[in-house]
């Protein structure tokens, strides 16, 4: 962390492709019409208790081992360091009377263990990232301390963007309309939306946007994370209650701060433990005066981005409605790749948008957009038009993304080249089931509900991340490792983000290397519990099986543990 | 079975039964201890010091027991009460009784602002002109100045701009699809980070997707508990809302104030050295390059030497001042003549304001800004900014680099408003102006004695009730006077709207989030594409729709 150079990535040109082929590789044609599967709508069926795989003891023990080698090496490595190098962990010591930036306990996981494998992140790329992605290629100096790159890319298949459904294009009809809003309404939006920074095409999206999630009104922002940040302190105060999911994301939480809201967490998708929150939350109201609370909104998302899991909404909708309480369901993931219409958790429970009070999603995930929205009836949305930073102080959204989203929520609902939006649906919802059953099947960990498009495989010791990430890289495939703290401590895990843009026979070709580098790993630890087997014998197919049987088998809900 | 050993010490009168009893356990115990690898040693030290001392082996197994219980016992917090314990019925009761107020009430009184809103129908003539409906379409005006636009510099709707950033749609597509960490960050982003530390002079930047959030961001990346901040009583809502969640000690100086300041400083380092703190806090100075709410500039030779004098670092908030402050837009350090690395520690900065992009960025060193690629939320948490957006505002720099006619062109326009302004004596019985000539965004609002006179309230009484206000957490805040002067301010602004064809807008603020002092008061914005005719008579209509309307 010391000696960062100033080494700049160098820039790349439009890459030289017939249009064909550039259009080919943003979105892999459909290769059979087997390769599809209509979701079907719950129709307000509860999800069963979720079955979670654990992996054999030793496995623990091995990566709480791995923890601590790692942890005494970075100790050793520090005394050390700050006896004979004082120079080079200048940044932790006292310098002209100002404290270091950060103290030397806070950084140590991030100095000692992510910056070991730091070369998994933040890679490079250029291009878009649809269903491959360009790297940057780079070399690591220094044990990652700084990068030189030689000037070449490598084009690898692209299961780590939020991409569900394929709209990261840059041919077809959302560019199209993205490219033609910049010659209406320019390139940036001129002030806060109270201000002068409104368009009739933030009206026209907004009430796109309200259509698509079934809500009367909503309102759009041009970043997600702030979305939620900013939302909480306009309907909230420190008289109020937020019971929230235990592994809600950072913005919400951040969000809930802001608006000095009591905040109670409860286990993730418990639902008995939530309803025994809430009731024990009315009855004894605030702490010290035992007033009652003024509101209680329950937080949850749609769609878990690191467990691949969904909320329990329609158990949710009972307490929330049993206990007078208001529903907050952050869609982020699951707007536009879930259910049968990708109309997002409502649409795939089978349940009237009208029972959740507030719905919030962004359009950095299945719209190839950027930004975040809240939809919400229209008394609520007026007010909040009003009440919120944001459009008040802030900044409007840019016409470009604005179009892109409308574009392809017209595409989605099948207003705008009607068929498209459906194969796309239809091939989000084979590629995730398939990869799933697939991976299972092969005798992986994998978390999370059939239909999600976010795959979580476990690893489990963390020196597995950097293994997995860097022989994946070599097969040319870009995949997201994640750890502590984005997970509990020993359950880090790589998160495949299927898309709509792959073809079977991508995932196909992921498979087989999956495979290969999972038993190079000792990956394949299930015990077939949570799916995957027929005989109740730890699952450990041929790849050529699984491949064989695995994408009829998977349209079939009895593979799966729902 | 022979004899078992003795172990309470026959001296002792214990019943018999117990002797034997305890006599018989702690040989079986002893038995079944050889059997495990490893408790040899423990056995030995047991007997060590029984041997020594019978009890002391008694006291630890009492500790040892203790220690247990205590450990899975649940924590009850201090001067927390057991609850009651309630029947049943009781719970039913008290679950039926609870009525929730409802999430969110539209106060009507308030509505008169969405009315208001000026919606833009694009494709205009010109830069500075735009074709606006209010109130659902119902009222419709074509060919309006636009003089609420904060996009100063024009520069990025120039054909050659517009073309570059539909060739970088045609290329990148529009979003970027993930956060930096995981592959969302493109060769573009770092280009324009490269090239924002270069253009403004320090090591490194740091790009965000939005700019309001940045603040709120990074100083929470670095403060903790018993961390001190100081900072400008009058800044904006986006450091307000970064100071409370700092979780740091915050304390306030009287706006631009530098003797306060320094008293301040003072008190506190005479507080410090008395505490004898274990280690020394982080402590920054809080302040904005152009303010938000006033338009006015803070004297930065005097905080950098008030920061060096008592060890502080400095954050500015430079949303409004890049682009506009300085020979080339280089913000308040280039209009100081001074560096920006080795005066500024952390700059905010905007590029959706006189850059005419979207998007924020955050400027500073490098151990700064690689922990802030770790530690700040809505760098890590949130995808990573279109590539149009940056490659526009990567553009935008490099013209401002061999190019800074605009920016000479802005700042004489700005200087020509503000004395179209301040020279008018018909004007000061009933406004003042409170931004710097520099400013690019004229800030006006009624003087105090107009204010008194017509609504009977003063700065201080709005920050009183206000205060009251969030003393009480009020889930409404509304303030009948302040009401009446926004809505005389909104009547100026249509005045200048329907029979001049010029838009201003107020200073929109919401008295929820405001935990400072704000007044009511409206902005006049100037872009480098108008002409001074176009700019003067924006000011004569402006200035006569004050006069009717303040002389009603
Ligand atoms: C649940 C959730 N909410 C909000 C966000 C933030 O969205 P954005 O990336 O558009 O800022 C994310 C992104 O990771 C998310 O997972």
């Amino acid at each position: 962390m010391s000696s960062i150079s100033n080494t700049k990535v160098p820039l790349f040109g439009p890459a030289k492709q017939s249009v064909e082929h550039k259009k080919n590789n943003e979105f892999g044609p459909l290769t059979s019409d087997e390769y599809l599967y209509q979701v079907h709508s719950r129709n307000g069926e509860p999800l069963r208790d979720p079955v979670l795989d654990a992996p054999p003891y030793y496995v623990v023990v091995i990566t709480y081992l791995n923890y601590l080698i790692l942890i005494i090496l970075g100790h050793i490595h520090d005394y050390l360091g700050m006896t004979f190098q004082k120079e080079k962990h200048r940044e932790l010591l006292e310098k002209d009377g100002l404290a270091p930036w950060f103290s030397k306990f806070e950084s140590f996981y991030v100095r000692r263990l992510k910056l070991r494998i730091d070369d998994c992140f933040s890679r490079p790329t250029t291009g878009v990232p649809g269903r491959f992605i360009t790297c940057i290629d780079r070399i690591s100096h220094d044990l990652n301390s700084y990068y030189t790159h030689p000037g070449t890319t490598t084009m690898c298949l692209n299961l780590s963007s939020y991409n569900y459904l394929g709209f990261a294009q840059s041919e077809g009809k959302c560019t199209d309309n993205a490219i033609a809003s910049v010659d209406k309404y320019g390139l940036t939006a001129g002030g806060p939306r109270a201000q002068a920074g409104t368009s009739d095409l933030h009206l026209e999206t907004e009430k796109l946007v309200a259509r698509f999630v079934g809500k009367e009104d909503a309102m759009v922002f041009s970043m997600g994370y702030s979305t939620n940040a900013n939302f909480f302190n306009s309907i909230l105060d420190s008289k109020c209650l937020v019971i929230s999911d235990e592994l809600n994301h950072t913005s919400i939480r951040t969000g809930v701060r802001l608006s000095g809201t009591a905040v109670k967490a409860f286990k993730h998708n418990d639902m008995e433990a939530l309803e025994k929150l809430i009731k024990e939350q009315i009855v004894q109201g605030q702490p010290k005066t035992h007033r009652p609370w003024k509101k209680i909104l329950i937080c949850v998302e749609g769609l878990f981005s690191m467990e691949g899991t969904m909320c329990n909404l329609p158990k949710l909708i009972e307490l929330k409605n049993k206990y007078k309480c208001y529903l907050f369901v952050d869609e982020a993931h699951s707007i536009g790749a879930i259910g049968p219409q990708g109309r997002g958790v409502c649409d795939y429970f089978g349940i009237n948008p009208s029972e959740v009070d507030i719905m919030m999603g962004t359009f950095t995930k299945s719209f190839g957009a950027a930004g975040g929205y809240i939809a919400a009836d229209k008394k609520v949305i007026d007010k909040l038009r009003c009440d919120l930073t944001i459009p008040n102080y802030g900044e409007s959204v840019p016409a470009p993304i604005l179009a892109q989203t409308s574009a392809s929520l017209r595409i989605i609902t099948g207003e705008l080249n009607p068929g498209e939006g459906l194969e796309r649906l239809q091939r989000i919802a084979f590629n995730s089931r398939y990869l799933r059953l697939a991976l299972q099947r092969l005798g992986f960990i994998v978390y999370g509900i059939a239909d999600s498009p976010v795959v979580p495989m476990l690893l489990y010791a963390p020196s597995k991340m950097p293994a997995f990430s860097r022989m994946m890289l070599q097969r040319k495939i870009a995949v997201v490792v994640v750890a502590y703290p984005a997970t509990p401590l020993i359950e880090s895990r790589v998160r495949f983000c299927v898309s709509a843009a792959l073809t079977k026979e991508d995932i196909d070709y992921l498979l087989r290397h999956v495979n290969e580098v999972g038993e190079k790993l000792f990956l394949k630890v299930s015990t077939g519990k949570a799916g995957g087997s027929l005989d109740g014998k730890p699952p450990r197919w041929d790849i050529e099986e699984v491949i064989r049987r695995t994408p009829s088998d998977c349209k079939d809900d009895k593979y799966f543990l729902i | 079975m022979r004899q078992p050993p003795e172990v309470l010490p026959s001296s002792i009168p214990v019943p018999e039964a117990v002797l034997r009893s305890s006599s018989y356990v702690w040989y079986y115990c002893q038995r079944a201890a050889h059997a495990i690898p490893g408790m040899r040693y423990v056995v030995s030290y047991v007997r060590k010091s029984h041997q020594d001392d019978p009890y002391r082996t008694l006291f630890e197994l009492f500790l040892i027991i203790y220690g247990i219980i205590y450990f899975f016992r649940k924590p009850r917090k201090q001067g927390e009460q057991a609850a009651p314990k309630l029947s049943e019925r009781e719970v039913e009761a008290l679950l039926d009784e609870w009525e929730p107020e409802p999430i969110a009430q539209q106060n009507i009184k308030l509505e008169w602002r969405a009315k208001s809103t000026p919606v833009l129908m694009g494709n205009s003539s010109a830069p500075t002109r735009v074709n606006l409906t209010r109130d659902e379409g119902r009222e419709s005006y074509s060919d309006v100045l636009n003089c609420a636009s904060t996009s100063f510099l024009q520069i990025s709707s120039d054909p050659e701009f517009v073309k570059a950033a539909k060739d970088t749609i045609h290329q990148y597509g529009v979003g970027a699809c993930g956060p930096a960490g995981f592959y969302g960050n493109q060769d573009v982003h770092s280009e324009l980070e490269y090239n924002l530390a270069r253009f403004f002079g320090t090591e490194r930047a740091v790009l965000y997707g939005q700019d309001f959030c940045i603040a709120a961001s990074v100083i929470p990346a670095f403060t903790k508990r018993g961390d001190v901040i100081v900072a400008d009583d009058r800044v904006n809502v986006a450091l307000q809302n970064a100071l409370q969640l700092s979780r740091s000690t915050v304390y306030y100086y009287n706006h631009n104030d530098m003797e306060a300041l320094e008293e301040l400083l003072e008190q506190l380092q005479e507080r410090e050295l008395n505490e004898k703190l274990p280690s020394l806090p982080r402590k920054f100075i809080v302040t904005e390059g152009l303010f938000q709410n006033l338009g006015d500039i803070p004297d930065l030779p005097r905080l950098v030497e008030l920061k060096r004098k008592y060890k502080y670092r400095l954050l500015v908030d430079e949303t409004f001042s890049l682009g506009v402050l300085g020979a080339n837009g280089r913000g308040i350090a280039e209009y100081y003549n001074m560096k920006r690395d080795a005066s500024v520690d952390i700059t905010i900065g905007s590029l959706a304001v006189a850059l005419g992009s979207s998007g924020g960025f955050v400027l500073g060193d490098n151990v700064m800004s690689m922990h802030q690629r770790i530690g700040s939320h809505a760098y890590t948490f949130s995808a990573a900014l279109p590539a149009f957006a940056v490659t526009t505002a990567s553009r935008v720099l490099d013209h401002l680099e061999h190019d800074n006619s605009a920016v000479q062109k802005l700042r004489s326009l700005s200087q020509l408003m503000h004395q179209l302004f301040i020279d008018d004596s018909e004007l000061s019985p009933y406004i003042e102006v409170t931004s710097s000539k520099e400013s690019s965004i004229l800030h006006f609002r009624l003087t105090d004695e107009y204010r008194s006179r017509v609504f009977h309230t003063t700065e201080e009484s709005l920050f009183q009730e206000l205060s009251a206000m969030h003393a009480k957490n009020l889930s409404e805040k509304y303030i009948e006077g302040c009401e009446r002067e926004e809505k005389l301010l909104q009547r100026i602004v249509d005045m200048a709207l329907k029979e001049h064809k010029v838009l201003l807008t107020r200073n929109t603020f919401v008295l929820k989030h405001e935990t400072l002092p704000v007044t009511p008061s409206l902005k006049l914005c100037c872009s480098a594409k108008m002409t001074e005719d176009e700019l003067r008579s924006a000011c004569e209509s402006v200035k006569s729709a004050v006069l009717a309307c303040t002389s009603e």
